[in-house]
């Protein structure tokens, strides 16, 4: 149900900077708001995942982007967010 | 809003905030799960409104309750939620997969309007006395619930769906509970191995005691550790792994807690939560988005050692499950087996 596909060479590793485009209007909607525009950390990759009950077709390869909660909302916390994206949404820092 | 007014069936204290609780439920669950459904079916001229205005002539009206105004305020809210837990139960069952139309999730979300404000179903105002507010709840209640009825008349009658498919889907949705989250943290805290499969794969995992993987995208189970403490969240909608954990936490859906967790993690851990983490523990919150379902792997409390699985899970809440608490202290089910 959710195996990756192992044709899938990912665009970007464990560790790549990366920024969130701003808009994309064929993806996935599901990418929140606040962090369109930002970068992050990549954290983990998930390859492609097949999700037919939530959504038509195969979206691009997922990855877990890490961010600080400071650089998208202001002020001095220390706290991360940890938000999941597909790699259209995607560039290199 | 508070958080912690709806819990089990014992002292009433704040009836101010059952009330609350119960009108944002009832809303939520009709205009984002019951009506987009409804819109959706009759776009598609599955079943249309035509259809539901045959099938309602066959279902009768519901009546208010003998006595219903007589009863005393406390009463009535438990009735009101008892009420409202049957029509939300009502509702995922008429949600049975219709076959040969395949709809998936992201249609919902489009139809009920998760990015598009022009699609939203508006919701009435809750205002007035309290008595008032009751009366109202009761009023909408009945009305709401008898449309999930005409629904599952309407969907019979047209043979969209079988009296065994309502009745596996039942089962279905009796079947899952926070149980599963639990039976899978304690077994992760007393074997390694299934630790490591749990958090590389953690759908193929669970199947291991006997929780069948479910049906939606990836599991990912945040571990926490004694320098990480992981929250689940999910902004956009209410994403969490149903299939396996049951249901999350009433408050899970409330926009109030959305916003909050991922502006001031760590702030709205100790305010609303009472949850008040050392410095030298990083809070990390997960949003999911769809595809991979979020759920935390809390740390086993210290004072367990040589405890059964079963006995460990005990500890385990749904709480603890979305990262809002820790697992509960072992002196307080060793209070509560005394």
């Amino acid at each position: 149900m959710s195996t990756p596909t192992p044709e899938t060479s990912p665009r970007f590793r464990v560790g790549d900077r990366v920024r969130v485009q701003l808009t994309n209007p064929t993806g996935n909607p599901r990418t929140p708001v606040y962090v369109r525009g930002k970068s992050g950390v990549v954290t983990a990759l998930h390859g492609r995942i097949v999700n037919p009950l939530d959504h038509r077709g195969a979206y691009p390869p997922l990855y877990s982007v890490l961010f600080q909660v400071r650089e998208l909302f202001g002020g001095a916390s220390h706290d991360t967010l940890s938000v999941d994206l597909h790699e259209d949404w995607l560039m290199s820092y | 809003m508070a958080l912690n007014t709806r819990t089990e069936h014992g002292h009433m204290h704040d009836y101010e905030g059952h009330v609350e609780a119960l009108e944002a439920d009832l809303e939520y669950w009709r205009t984002k799960r019951l009506e987009p459904q409804l819109i959706q079916l009759h776009r598609r001229g599955v079943v249309t409104l035509y259809d539901l205005m045959r099938a309602a002539a066959g279902v009768p009206a519901p009546m208010a309750a003998a006595g219903e105004s007589n009863s005393d305020i406390d009463t009535r809210i438990r009735a009101l939620e008892d009420g409202l837990d049957d029509y939300i139960r009502n509702i995922g069952v008429a949600s049975v997969e219709k076959l040969d139309y395949p709809f998936v999730i992201e249609d919902m979300r489009k139809e009920r309007g998760d990015y598009d404000n022009f699609f939203r179903i508006a919701k009435p105002p809750h205002v007035g006395t309290l008595e008032g507010r009751v009366a109202q709840l009761e009023a909408d209640l009945r009305a709401y619930q008898h449309l999930v009825e005409v629904l599952m008349r309407a969907l019979l009658d047209k043979e969209v769906v079988t009296t065994e498919q309502i009745d596996r889907q039942r089962a279905f949705l009796a079947g899952r509970g926070a149980w599963n989250g639990a039976r899978i943290v304690a077994r992760a805290w007393v074997d390694t191995q299934f630790k490591q499969a749990l958090l590389t794969s953690g759908r193929e995992a669970v199947r291991e005691l006997n929780i069948p993987p479910g049906r939606l995208g990836k599991l990912g189970v945040a571990e926490n550790t004694t320098t990480q403490h992981n929250v689940v969240v999910c902004t956009l909608c209410s994403c969490y792994p149903h299939d396996l954990l049951g249901d999350p936490p009433w408050w899970y859906r409330d926009d109030g807690y959305k916003e909050c967790i991922v502006r001031d993690p760590r702030g709205t851990l100790a305010e609303r939560f009472n949850l008040h983490l050392p410095h030298g523990v990083d809070v990390r919150v997960h949003d999911s988005t769809s595809d991979v379902r979020w759920m935390v792997l809390p740390l086993r409390p210290e004072g367990t050692e040589g405890w059964t699985e079963e006995r460990l899970a005990r500890l385990v809440t749904i709480d603890s499950l979305v990262g809002v608490a820790t697992a509960l202290d072992p002196a307080v089910l060793a209070e509560g087996e005394r």
